[in-house]
């Protein structure tokens, strides 16, 4: 979204509010709730996403008031860094906000930073808006390394950034890859995310991206808003996604945020969620076919039962047999695998590993 | 009871027998003994008002003598004096009252009435009374003493004259020793006021030792009805009430006949029901001749008969009206509510009414103390032995809190109850406590919760108008903010003032 069309929608918000006031009714907010009871798994599209349950808040309501305040001043000032053309981040913001209310009152607008950060929250759902078009960073996370050439305008200055010269250290993704970022161009066959970062430097060294014509990402871990936001982009160009993590509750909860969005994400929809993606590994049933990992596995922890378990639940996942046989099978024998056991045979087994499962076309869904 | 006690000590002197027993008689402890003077001469002003249908207009006056110890009281009422023929009855002889045996719903059914005054004065300091007695254009004064080994009243320094009619009532004044004046729940003060609060169609004017002058005017115009003199029911009475009736009733050549007479609900048939279930009892014999053991099986044997239940029209209680006037005269409260409910039976029996009042907020803590429990029985303020009395227990028994009412103790809360019946189920002789009766406990607890609930309903409406204040300031802070952040967000800082001015109206009418 353009800035000019944010500023507008936030402007519209303001107009619609004063409407109200001299209508002698009393302003009002309207946002969808973000309750679990109103988190659904649209099939169709398949991501999670919120449902049609609204909330309505009032000024004149007592319990509600001090909250429709500080709404307005988060929408007028995430305006005003529109308008100056300046990032902050979410604690950025609340510092910009924690200010006393004058007038011989002993109460500031904001006391705490998760009073702000939830309302930042409820002006993305309410307006469509997401947060880094309010020009509010959030924490970099996630490294790119491929034949990527991207054209990044910030700060007044235009840079031309080459994904495949990054030497070691790769492309550190940034928290926004809409505003100000242009992909000029990309030459790959796919996009491969590998959870952890030490098997990422892995395949760098190993030249796996250049080899394989792909885009090697890592998220380091849980995917960051702009990680998301750049697996979505370069899906839409039509690009397929693999992701390769750890054979464990985790891994496997990183593999389907990335895909299906999060819980506590899922007012975010599709902007962030990659329904196309595809998980390589590791799996359980590799066990089966790799006899050196038998001896690799080690102990599940009880958290990654109970996350088993949960995901077991999930309609959209144990729609698939596949990852139903795979999760049970965690819950039975309480082992994992981790990434890393690749190595155990040979430092570049991962690579073939990977190039084998692509192949053969052996994935989850 | 007290007659065949003192039957039983006729070898000693009555005063004697006074001596050893008067905690029975209300004279027991400095303070109580003082407060019984004044009630025993109110009570008699009181009821003698009452019979002559008169406005009573009480003076009390109450004066130290002899630091904790002497006081001289005087009574004066303008009630229709007592002619000189039973005054020495009236004032000099024990049990000599009209009271007794009259099964009517009455005040003085604790001590022995102005003769244990006149007793208490001259045990105490030897002297006799003085009183002025105006009766029909006839006036008397003189000094009244008391003969105990006759049990007779002696009169001297009399003096006679004529009167205008119109003049009319009763003085006594009396130094009683042994007593003690003090400004508490026990206090004469006390108990005056609370007099007053129940009889508002007294005028009532106190003259303390410390020279405060009371008064406690008269709040409404209508005297309390008349209180019907009625036959007891047979659930009603213990052994001691039968031999009492027995030994007054000498026109009976039995005992039966006796029993369908003087009892209310007491039918051939039940006769008959009685001789079967206590056959050992002569029912034949004349009534004179009934011992204490036959009573004793009678009772038992009523208890186990089925019985129609009395009238109950015989209750009077003092009225909500009555005690809504006089509530709001005497203790200016925020807000009062009276029951008026209809009457009840307890032990199967005993027709009653409990009438709760309840006063809260105004002047009522301003001492500093809340949580005041203001006892009655048939209009007569209780003020010792509260701990033991069920009146008491039931008040505690309330959950409060559910009433609005934080804490009882502080809070600004005054309840009165009065139990209203021919035959109240006192805990002693001292008659200053109510006994556990359940029906009555029940009966008390329900008016309680009755008058609760309606106070509740007031103290929650203010709670509100509070909150609602506390809410429309809660709002109004944070106008100022939104205003100017709402016309900068839509692009329009000059619009603020409006946005503002708008806010506050509506905040205004919403929340008035």
């Amino acid at each position: 979204m353009g800035e000019k069309e944010t500023i507008e929608k936030l402007e519209d918000l303001g107009k619609s509010m004063i409407k109200q006031v001299k209508k002698r009714e009393s302003p009002t907010f309207e946002t969808p709730l973000r309750s679990r009871g109103n988190i659904e798994y649209d099939k169709s599209v398949g991501f999670l996403r919120l449902g049609a349950k609204k909330e309505e808040r009032k000024f004149l309501n007592v319990a509600q008031a001090k909250t429709f305040m500080q709404t307005v001043a988060v929408a007028n000032k995430t305006k005003k860094f529109l308008k100056e053309g300046l990032h902050t981040s979410i604690r950025g913001l609340y510092y910009q906000l924690k200010f006393s209310l004058g007038e011989n009152l002993d109460e500031s607008l904001f006391e705490e930073q998760t009073e702000s950060n939830a309302l930042i929250e409820d002006l993305e759902v309410a307006m469509g808006i997401k947060r880094e078009d309010l020009h509010l960073t959030t924490d970099r996370k996630g490294v790119v390394a491929g034949n990527m050439i991207v054209k990044d305008t910030f700060a007044g200055e235009e840079t031309t950034i080459d994904c495949s010269k990054q030497g070691r250290s790769g492309w550190m993704i940034p928290s926004d890859v809409d505003n100000g970022m242009e992909f000029v161009d990309v030459k790959a066959d796919y996009v491969l995310v590998v959870e952890k970062d030490a098997l990422w430097q892995r395949l760098n060294e190993d030249r796996f991206w250049k080899k394989e014509k792909c885009i090697l990402i890592t998220p380091k871990g849980q995917a960051s808003r702009g990680t998301r936001r750049l697996l979505r982009r370069l899906a839409d160009k039509g690009l397929p996604v693999y992701v390769f993590t750890d054979c464990d509750a985790w891994g496997w909860y990183i593999y389907w945020t990335i895909k299906t969005g999060s819980m506590t994400l899922a007012y975010l929809g599709r902007d962030f969620s990659i329904p196309e993606a595809r998980f390589l590994g590791v799996t359980m049933a590799d066990i089966d076919e790799f006899e050196f990992l038998k001896k690799l596995t080690i102990k599940a922890k009880p958290i990654d039962i109970k996350r088993a378990e949960e995901m077991l639940s999930y309609p959209w996942i144990n729609v698939h047999p596949e990852w139903v046989k795979e999760l049970k099978r965690v819950v039975r024998d309480k082992r994992k695998i981790e990434q890393d056991a690749l190595q155990g045979k040979r430092l570049t087994f991962v690579g073939e590993y990977i190039r084998k499962k692509i192949k053969g076309k052996e994935w989850l869904p | 009871m007290a007659e065949n006690i003192f039957g039983g000590f006729k070898e000693y002197s009555v005063a004697e027998f006074f001596k050893k027993n008067r905690q029975m008689l209300g004279f027991s402890g400095k303070i109580r003994s003082l407060t019984t003077i004044v009630h025993e001469y109110m009570t008699n002003s009181l009821d003698a008002c009452g019979e002559a249908g008169i406005h009573p207009e009480i003076e009390v006056w109450v004066e130290e003598l002899e630091k904790n110890d002497r006081y001289k009281v005087k009574v004066r009422d303008n009630g229709p004096g007592i002619p000189e023929k039973i005054l020495g009855k009236a004032l000099g002889m024990m049990l000599a009252g009209t009271k007794f045996h009259r099964y009517v719903q009455q005040r003085g059914q604790q001590g022995i009435g102005a003769a244990g005054c006149t007793m208490y004065s001259l045990i105490t300091t030897g002297q006799p009374v003085s009183v002025v007695s105006k009766h029909q254009g006839k006036k008397i004064s003189c000094k009244l003493g008391i003969d105990f080994k006759g049990n007779k009243p002696v009169l001297t320094e009399v003096v006679r004259e004529e009167c205008p009619l119109e003049e009319h009532g009763l003085e006594v004044e009396g130094v009683f020793a042994d007593t003690k004046y003090e400004k508490s729940a026990y206090g004469v003060g006390e108990y005056l006021k609370r007099t007053a609060i129940v009889n508002p169609h007294a005028r009532i004017v106190f003259n303390s030792p410390e020279g405060d002058k009371f008064v406690y005017p008269k709040s409404i115009e209508d005297l309390p009805e008349k209180a019907e003199e009625v036959k007891p029911h047979p659930l009603g009475i213990g052994a001691n009430d039968l031999l009492d009736i027995a030994k007054a009733s000498k026109e009976y050549t039995k005992l039966s006949a006796m029993l369908q007479n003087e009892f209310t609900r007491i039918s051939l048939n039940k006769v008959k029901e009685l001789r079967e279930l206590v056959p050992e009892v002569n029912l034949d014999m004349k009534p004179s001749k009934l011992s204490w053991d036959d009573a004793e099986k009678l009772v038992v044997g009523f208890k186990k008969i089925k019985w129609i239940a009395p009238a109950t029209d015989s209750v009077i209680p003092i009225g909500k009206e009555q005690i809504e006037k006089s509530l709001r005269n005497i203790l200016n409260p925020e807000v009062i509510y009276v029951t008026n409910r209809p009457p009840k039976i307890y032990r199967g029996g005993i027709p009653f009414v409990v009438e709760v009042g309840i006063a809260y907020g105004g002047d009522i803590n301003k001492e500093g103390k809340g949580g005041v429990v203001m006892r009655f029985a048939n209009r007569a303020p209780l003020l010792f032995d509260a701990g033991g009395c069920a009146i008491t227990q039931t008040v505690k028994n309330v959950e409060w809190k559910r009433y609005e009412i934080r804490k009882f103790d502080e809070d600004p809360i005054a309840i009165l109850v009065n139990l209203a019946s021919v035959h109240v189920p006192y805990t002693s002789a001292g008659k200053q406590s109510i006994s556990g009766e359940d029906d009555v406990e029940e009966e008390i607890r329900n008016a309680l919760m009755e008058a609760g609930r309606h106070v509740q309903k007031h103290l929650s409406g203010r709670r509100r108008e509070k909150e609602k204040s506390t809410k429309k300031k809660a709002i109004m802070r944070y106008v100022g903010q939104i205003s100017g952040d709402m016309a900068e967000l839509a692009g329009n800082k000059a619009e603020k003032e409006e946005i503002k001015v708008g806010l506050q109206k509506m905040i205004e009418e919403r929340f008035e």
